[in-house]
């Protein structure tokens, strides 16, 4: 089983279209796909049209009185599960702190028993940088992060680079940003694109595009290649897919 | 993923399109639903020829469908559950053949080298139903298939029950069961008693597990001997015929092993059921088979060799292992000209005159056989086999480290006799103790068989280089790597040799030699042994 985390500190940036569209294509190329929900907000629980609620909420996770297993619901597509976001996700670091060991491994832990369930995990993050977000770090094999081609989002890429350095632990951790929501219409895209490439050639090419159809996920509640599989976003999702499943081979 | 699925037969509805369509407006006016475009289907249940997968309760089935053509890795048991899925893009046959994937994964070590055949093929058509909640998401799936048993040529076609499937979404049991108790109601549905495979076989007339290689007769311990002899004897025959057609089209080695072994079991039930089939016909018989076996050796030593390659060549040092691919080279342009030598043996008039002239003396009604004809199958069989015993005991027990090859050569001949004839009368004797012995026996051939094998292996190998080098199809590279790779299976052979003595004090035992007194004792007491072992001892 690999696990992704589809991460940023920032919120908005494609974190939840992204993980949602990526799930979608990773089980239609085959793969047992789980997408866990993360985000108290729920937002990727609503686009497969799955109530964010898991009985005992995240309490009752982490304290082993509720299994992750018992939570998965079944989306509309093959091999693609989901295990839905509860609201009381927004209190999950004072639970992680309650802990009495490793309140960074508790995510690890409960993936445990999935791992010969599933090939892939996606998490579909909140956006912070939290005792959450390190639980996500030592749980994953890679953090896909989505970056608006600003100049603060080269700020955040170099914001989570150095926590990741300055932290034991995290070397395994590949990490693949990516360019999100590119409107190429703006000079100032372009420029970020080129400067941040030349500076980061982990960097993924594949870009996706600002585009409405990818908004209209909202109105459909489906990912967009379900859709819209001929449209030209459902593409860069699919060259995306195509380099993060190459990236997870290696 | 592990979705509950049920199974129903609509009995209420035939299997024509029309039914199809009522029954399908029956649940739409029943369950909130939508329906997807109808699928026609081509489903491919796939196994070994000796059904290896059916007995370890797996179904692989190949589907193809919308254009795409997929594996899937179901439980028998379990209600069809898909623990695997693989697609395909070529005709599933050898594990050599296919891609790797989850499916070729479980496949493996049960199918070994055996090829995938289609046991029964369905085609039809499907209608899915999403039974959706008030989010409009998908609770539940409705299945409906109607589909045929594809026949060979213009048989006719069998139609199955139309079946209805309910497939869980996990995490919606609830639902799930809701929509089943509607259904059976409004559309009086019955629970499917048999899964779909099983009654497609049924339907085409085909039975599971039917083949076996493995020696399995029930014998009457007072059954006059001649009968019980010519029973073994008509399954050694059916095994035998039933690998003919895989042999020729060499679909995978194992059809010739089978057919190879069938035929020394045959050899050996003839000489060693003494007393009991009239000599002339034993003589005549014997003959014959032996030259069966002889003209199916070739093919099987290529067969030997090249399943063994990888392995030989992991034997060699790795500067040297590219130098042996001239010899694999050599051996696969070989193999076809032996294989269709092999098809014309068995497509010729000398066996086919072997098969029927010997079916015609086994189903003949008993005539007069020789002295023991009439004796209890019991009794002949403890006195082969005691005697038999003694025999392997003698010969091993005059081995020392000095003995040459040709003895143990000869105690292997003998073992082998006394294991084939502990299997053809295993049914006359308790089954664990007779179990025990056999594999008692199975220890000891081991060791003497891969002594052996190893020195027919370097023999032969040597015979090789030489054929090669005269065809001027062997560099020096490769002489050389086969000069190293003899010496280790020498080597190799030394250490079988070193360990015999051992394994042979562990079948000579006096607790084995408890169990074949208390086994093979004559219920009368009164036969005496000294007068068999007089008129045995040339034998
Ligand atoms: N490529 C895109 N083009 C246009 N709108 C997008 C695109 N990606 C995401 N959006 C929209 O932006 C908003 C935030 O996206 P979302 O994927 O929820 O980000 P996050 O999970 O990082 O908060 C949503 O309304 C979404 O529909
Ligand atoms: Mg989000």
């Amino acid at each position: 089983m690999k696990t992704i985390g589809v991460y940023s500190i920032k919120g908005g940036v494609g974190k939840t279209s992204s993980t949602v569209n990526l799930a979608y294509l990773a089980a239609a190329a085959g793969k047992r796909t789980l997408v866990w929900d993360l985000d108290p907000q729920g937002a990727a629980s609503f686009y497969f049209r799955v109530k964010p609620k898991v009985k005992g909420g995240g309490r009752g996770l982490l304290r082993g009185r509720r299994r992750p297993d018992d939570a998965i619901k079944g989306t509309d597509f093959e091999l693609l599960d989901l295990l839905p976001a509860d609201f009381s996700y927004r209190n999950m670091d004072i639970l992680l702190e309650a802990a009495k060991k490793r309140p960074t491994g508790q995510l690890k832990r409960l993936l445990k028993p999935l791992s010969t369930e599933y090939d892939l995990v996606l998490f579909d993050c909140p956006p912070s940088i939290s005792l959450m977000s390190e639980n996500i770090f030592r749980a994953a094999d890679a953090l896909l992060v989505p970056l608006i081609p600003s100049t603060l989002s080269a700020r955040t890429l170099h914001q989570l680079l150095e926590f990741l350095r300055s932290e034991d632990g995290f070397g395994a951790l590949k990490v693949l940003p990516f360019f999100s929501m590119v409107d190429t219409d703006r000079a100032m895209h372009s420029e970020t694109i080129d400067r941040l490439s030349t500076e980061h050639p982990e960097i993924l090419s594949a870009r996706i595009p600002l585009a409405q159809d990818v908004e209209r996920m909202g109105l459909h509640r489906m990912p967009l290649p379900a859709y819209a599989p001929a449209n030209p976003a459902s593409g860069a999702y699919r060259a995306l897919w195509d380099e993060v499943a190459n990236a997870l081979r290696a | 993923m592990n979705l509950i699925a049920m199974d129903y037969l609509l009995p209420a509805y035939a299997d024509s399109e029309q039914d199809m369509d009522a029954a399908l407006m029956t649940i739409r006016a029943e369950l909130r639903c939508e329906p997807e475009p109808a699928v026609a289907f081509r489903r491919r249940f796939l196994d070994s020829f000796e059904w290896s997968l059916y007995r370890a309760d797996i179904v692989l089935e190949e589907i193809t469908s919308n254009g795409g053509r997929e594996l899937l890795w179901q439980d028998l048991t379990d209600d069809g559950t898909v623990l695997a899925r693989q697609t395909l893009d070529t005709d599933p046959g050898l594990i050599a053949d296919m891609a790797p994937g989850p499916v070729r994964e479980r496949l493996a070590p049960l199918l070994g080298v055996r090829r995938l055949l289609p046991m029964v093929v369905l085609s039809g058509s499907r209608r899915t139903l999403r039974v959706l909640n008030d989010d409009d998401k998908t609770v539940a799936r409705i299945l409906l298939e109607q589909a045929h048993v594809e026949s060979a040529d213009d048989a006719p076609q069998v139609a199955l029950p139309m079946r209805l499937r309910l497939a869980a979404v996990r995490g919606y049991a609830h639902e799930t069961e809701r929509a089943a108790h509607r259904l059976k109601t409004s559309l009086s549905l019955e629970p499917a008693r048999v899964p779909l495979y099983l009654e497609a076989l049924a339907a085409a007339g085909r039975r599971p597990g039917s083949y076996s290689s493995k020696l399995d007769y029930r014998l009457d311990p007072h059954q006059p001997a001649e009968a019980a002899a010519r029973t073994i004897l008509l399954g050694l025959l059916d095994t035998l015929q039933a690998n003919i057609d895989g042999t020729r089209q060499n679909l995978d080695p194992e059809f010739l092993h089978d057919l190879r072994v069938a035929t020394r079991r045959t050899r050996s039930a003839l000489s060693q059921i003494k007393g009991v089939l009239p000599q002339a016909i034993v003589d005549d018989f014997k003959a014959r088979f032996a030259w069966l076996q002889q003209a199916t050796g070739p093919v099987r030593d290529l067969d030997v060799y090249l399943l063994d390659f990888p392995r030989l060549k992991a034997q060699l040092p790795p500067a040297l292992r590219d130098d042996l691919d001239p010899l694999r080279d050599w051996l696969a342009a070989h193999y076809e000209a032996e294989q269709e030598a092999l098809a014309e043996v068995l497509d010729g008039e000398r066996f086919k005159t072997l098969l029927r002239d010997w079916r015609a003396f086994l189903e003949a009604p008993d005539r007069n056989g020789a002295k023991d004809a009439q004796s209890p199958i019991k009794a002949v069989a403890n006195k082969r086999i005691r005697r038999m015993f003694k025999r392997v005991l003698e010969e091993g027990r005059a081995i020392t480290d000095a003995s040459p090859p040709e003895e143990l050569h000869e105690l292997r001949k003998s073992g082998k006799k006394l294991r084939y004839l502990m299997e053809f009368f295993q049914s006359l004797y308790p089954p664990e103790d007779i179990k025990g012995l056999i594999k008692q026996s199975k220890v000891l051939l081991d060791n003497l068989g891969g002594f052996q094998d190893l020195a027919v292996q370097a023999e032969h190998l040597q015979e090789t280089a030489a054929a090669m080098q005269r065809e001027d199809a062997a560099p020096l590279h490769t002489l050389l790597a086969m000069g190293a790779l003899i010496s280790h299976i020498l080597d190799n052979q030394q250490r079988a040799r070193g360990e015999f003595a051992r394994i042979f004090a562990g079948f000579d035992s006096a607790q084995n030699a408890g169990v074949f007194e208390r086994l093979f004792a004559d219920e009368k007491p009164a036969v005496a042994a000294p007068v068999e072992a007089g008129a045995e001892a040339g034998a």
